[in-house]
């Protein structure tokens, strides 16, 4: 479970990074990478504050499948 | 390693330290100012986006005295009495929420979140939990975290983002200050406060989540009963701690959406399609949520799992507002919803029950550090508030609790003349102490580590306990204790990781002792004691928890009384 984040739509804010309440996302290269994606909770804060849309979420069968 | 132990020391020194910059503790910081007090917030994460509420809420539960008989301050001190019976302090409740109430729902519209419905400007109620009316106002607050959090920066309040807070410490039994650290940098904090507010939440991630993932929580994953320990520790009494509350939670994902669900009429039903909460209590699927949690354990053992929320019924107006809603409080639950394959028009949607967790037993009251009617504890200094605190949870008495803690603190910090010292060989043995984890070539991972304290909670008070599941419970934890020694933290991240599961550890035993000072069942089944399944009326009141002189948790019993 977890936000993923398409490179090629991020321009480098660093808006996740910052105010990730969970501390999962760093900036690498310029880019936001979800580090811990283990440790997402799902708020949807990252998305909610990334003016570029390059936030989305993949739920993966441990929560889709049960 | 060594480029992060020299990280600076950085000290300050303010009037008013909150600790936890979530809900409550930005209506802490608000009041501490407005008192004419300098305030400086530290969280763990950052306060546009910290806690609870950081990706959204939608309800806020009130009286507005609109004429009703159930929509006054009487009939709600009736319900709080009548829920929270034997957890809730109700002069307490008036003053830190009764009072505070009309201020603190005026607040929340002057910071720019509207209480009312966008097409038609009315405000909306429903009615769960128990309620003698609807009591909760559904609202859009996907933003109240980001517009409080520009509110304490306009009163000029000092912030700290991403420093954990790992210890409290006193001078001659008064507060003098904490410790924390910085995350991104390594940077080491000494505060000195004349007053501290501690409002850091719940503790999470202490029991088996549904799915096995501890980070898949219905609370917020990065509230682990830190401030709880570190206060404990420094000699705070805590109260209602032997609570393990639960909720019932979308298959797969434990998402808020209770309030949701049942107050827009979706009907709680078994693996035989039949509704069965009214076996279970007179008002049905608008019972508290310890019943409703009770019911659906009851049905699952029973064999007549799965279970469901059948929303089938509900008209498309209605089945819109739900689905609106639900991704208010939870921003990523309606597409979750979708990609499991519900639909909009209407679906049994399968449910579960969530991980349990350390906090309060109902919406009317806490669990934490005990306070009393100035949101004081028993050390001078020291203050509660919010989820932290064993009097105020849920958005209503965040806001509302939390504005009453930073108006006494302030009071109490503008009162003294000077700060008190904190010893310098105190803070540097902490220093050591914070970063050890990165000294450790090899070690416990601390996802080992609280793997292990989440099989022994939930095998032995998860939630049902007995005096010797309680108390076989607390040997093994206590045998991990060597092993805390061991865990190892590669970067500054999991070196948080690691605090943070120390502290679970230690609040799971917090809890099981707290468990053995109440020989009855309340709230059940959030504490159920099979050995003690019946509720009685000598125990209405609080385990209230210290620290005795071998550093172990004390019980006392502090009865509470009620009118009717
Ligand atoms: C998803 C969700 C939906 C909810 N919906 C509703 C609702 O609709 N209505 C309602 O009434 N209630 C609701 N609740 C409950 C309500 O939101 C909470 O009771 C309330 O927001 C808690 O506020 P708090 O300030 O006590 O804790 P939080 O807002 O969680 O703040 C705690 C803060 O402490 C910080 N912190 C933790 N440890 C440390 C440390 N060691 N050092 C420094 N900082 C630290 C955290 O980063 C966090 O910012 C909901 C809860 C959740 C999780
Ligand atoms: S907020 Fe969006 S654009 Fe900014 S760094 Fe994160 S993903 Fe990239
Ligand atoms: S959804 Fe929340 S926890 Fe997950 S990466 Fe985004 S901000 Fe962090």
């Amino acid at each position: 479970m977890t936000a993923v984040i398409d490179k090629k739509k991020c321009n480098g804010c660093g808006l996740c990074a910052l105010y990730c309440p969970l501390d999962v996302i760093y900036m690498e290269d310029g880019i936001g990478h979800v580090v811990y994606p283990d440790e997402c909770w799902h708020c949807g804060a990252c998305r909610q504050e990334c003016a570029k849309g390059a936030v989305r979420f993949e739920f993966g069968a441990m929560m889709l499948a049960v | 390693m060594s480029a992060w132990l020299s990280g600076e020391v950085h000290r300050i020194k303010t009037d008013v330290a909150v600790i936890g910059g979530g809900t409550a503790g930005l209506n802490v910081a608000m009041a501490a100012r407005e008192a004419g007090a300098s305030v400086l917030i530290v969280d763990k994460a950052h306060i546009m986006r910290s806690g609870a509420i950081a990706g959204g809420i939608d309800h806020f539960m009130a009286y507005l005295d609109t004429g009703e008989s159930w929509d006054t301050r009487e009939a709600w001190l009736k319900y709080v009495g009548k829920v929270a019976r034997g957890a809730a302090d109700l002069r307490i409740h008036e003053k830190v929420f009764c009072d505070e109430l009309p201020a603190a729902l005026a607040r929340v519209e002057k910071i720019g979140i509207s209480l009312r419905q966008k097409d038609s400007g009315e405000i909306f109620r429903t009615q769960t939990l128990g309620q003698p009316g609807p009591y909760s106002i559904n609202f859009d607050g996907k933003f109240l975290k980001p517009a409080m959090a520009k509110e304490v920066a306009r009163r000029r309040c000092k912030v700290i983002n991403r420093v954990q807070v790992t210890n409290l410490y006193l001078h001659d039994g008064e507060l003098a200050g904490f410790a924390g650290w910085d995350m991104r940098t390594g940077d080491f904090y000494e505060v000195q406060a004349k007053a501290v507010v501690i409002a850091t939440g719940n503790t999470n991630r202490m029991f088996k989540s549904q799915t096995g993932n501890p980070f898949n929580l219905w609370y917020c994953p990065a509230n682990t009963g830190d401030l709880h320990r570190a206060a404990w520790d420094a000699g705070v009494e805590l109260a209602n701690v032997e609570y393990v509350r639960m909720t019932i939670v979308p298959k797969g994902f434990s998402a808020p959406g209770f309030n949701a669900f049942f107050g827009m009429g979706g009907k709680f039903v078994n693996g035989l399609g039949d509704a069965f909460m009214n076996t279970y209590h007179p008002m049905g699927d608008k019972a508290p949520r310890n019943v409703m949690v009770w019911g659906a354990l009851q049905e699952v053992r029973a064999g007549r799992g799965p279970i469901y929320i059948d929303v089938r019924h509900l008209k498309p107006k209605d089945l819109e507002h739900l689905f609106f809603t639900l991704g208010i409080d939870k921003d990523t639950l309606p597409e979750f919803l979708h990609a499991k394959g519900y639909s909009r028009e209407g679906t049994m949607i399968e449910m579960t029950i969530s991980e349990p967790m350390q906090a309060r037993p109902s919406e009317m009251c806490g669990a934490g550090i005990k306070i009393d009617e100035t949101c004081a504890s028993n050390i001078p200094g020291v203050f509660g508030a919010g989820d932290a605190s064993d009097q105020m949870g849920c958005l209503h008495m965040c806001m509302a609790g939390g504005f009453a803690a930073g108006k006494h603190a302030a009071r109490y910090a503008l009162r003294q003349t000077r700060h008190r010292p904190l010893d310098a060989k105190v803070l540097t043995a902490e220093r050591k102490r914070v970063f050890a984890p990165l000294t450790r070539r090899a070690g416990l991972h601390y996802g080992e580590f609280e793997g292990i304290v989440r099989i022994i909670t939930t095998d032995h008070f998860g939630p049902i306990k007995t005096e010797i599941s309680l108390t076989s419970g607390i040997a093994k934890l206590d045998q991990l204790d060597s092993h805390r020694e061991e865990l190892k933290a590669s970067n500054l991240h999991e070196l948080m990781r690691c605090h943070e599961a120390m502290n679970i550890h230690a609040m799971a035993k917090i809890v099981a002792h707290a468990s053995l000072a109440r020989p009855e069942s309340r709230f059940s089944p959030y504490h159920h004691r099979a050995d003690h399944p019946e509720t009685k009326d000598e125990y209405c009141g609080l385990v209230v928890v210290g620290k005795g002189a071998d550093g172990r948790p004390t019980t006392r019993f502090q009865p509470l009384h009620y009118a009717v």
